[in-house]
């Protein structure tokens, strides 16, 4: 496989554990340079996940987790406590920092910027917060972000609440910060959203973003497994 | 040789050490995940810069550092 092309996989709805494997293994493949920059494109079965430096208090409500079946995993990505259901669009960019002049900061800057983009076209008004991470509409948080960086490739990403529940956040401390609200692109709009349009808008703001253009074949065949 | 943090983040100049891959007297090869540290969301594991044996780990888990810091002494 080339190193220059821009991959792209959309996984549908999968596990943490194997999606974390499937990472990994192009972590390893993108340091040795088997394989170019890659977009993992997910929805996440009920997890909660605890960061490396997250308190397990930051889950104040453990009952309600464990009689919905929901586990609670600490994994290797930077950030607090955070969880994933289906119809939260979750994006792990595997991606090498040094080929493309970007440190830490300035890459979360751009993650934040990417999903800002893509919910405006949504006709959500989101916004980035001075002295905050992560993404806003009014004040309520819609977008959370945990990376991991290994060699200056990254790896984990970002998780955008689409369509799903959010009652999981009101039984824990998103982020780690107690006075905060959640809220979801079809809580702000009132309407349904087509998860594959969405796809297909962040897929195309991402790939921008991060210095690449999507051909129109590309594009139209974004939501297939690989491509 | 010192082993100094880098310049990771780019806006903020701390991190902190969350784990140690190595201890002193471990032989390290050039490249080799030496220490974890956490910086704005992220975790970033620091490579060793050349192959040697650990003599110094000159900071603890937990504490912060900043860039260009030395954290560790190779030869």
């Amino acid at each position: 496989m080339a190193t220059s092309c821009f991959n792209i996989c959309d996984l549908g709805k999968v596990g943490y554990e194997d999606a974390l494997k499937r990472q990994e293994d192009l972590l390893r493949q993108r340091m040795t340079g088997e394989v170019g920059d890659t977009l993992l494109i997910l929805e996440h079965l009920p997890v909660v996940t605890l960061g490396r430096l997250a308190d397990e208090k930051g889950v104040f409500d453990p009952d309600y987790f464990n009689a919905n079946g929901i586990p609670v995993i600490r994994t290797s990505r930077g950030g607090d406590v955070t969880c994933h259901v289906p119809g939260q669009l979750v994006i792990y960019p595997i991606v090498d920092l040094r080929a493309r002049g970007k440190r830490i900061s300035g890459y979360i800057d751009l993650l934040e910027d990417m999903v800002c983009c893509s919910l405006e076209e949504l006709k959500v008004p989101a916004s980035r917060i001075d002295g905050k991470r992560g993404v806003w509409v009014h004040g309520k948080k819609i977008a959370f972000i945990g990376i991991a960086v290994k060699r200056w490739v990254t790896y984990h990403g970002i998780a955008v609440n689409i369509s799903n529940d959010i009652t999981p956040f009101s039984h824990m401390h998103p982020c780690g910060e107690k006075e905060i609200s959640v809220t979801s692109a079809e809580e702000c709009l009132g309407e349904d959203l087509d998860m594959g349009r969405v796809k297909k808008i962040f897929i195309e703001h991402f790939i921008s973003g991060l210095g690449e253009t999507l051909s129109e074949e590309e594009t139209l065949t974004a939501g297939e497994r690989w491509m | 040789m010192d082993v100094r943090l880098p310049d990771i983040s780019g806006k903020t100049d701390e991190a902190v050490i969350t784990l140690w891959h190595i201890a002193v007297n471990d032989r390290v090869e050039k490249d080799q995940d030496i220490v974890e540290v956490v910086t704005d969301k992220a975790t970033f594991d620091v490579s060793s810069p050349c192959a040697g044996t650990v003599t110094g780990i000159l900071k603890l888990k937990g504490e912060q550092v900043k860039a260009d810091e030395v954290i560790a002494i190779i030869e």
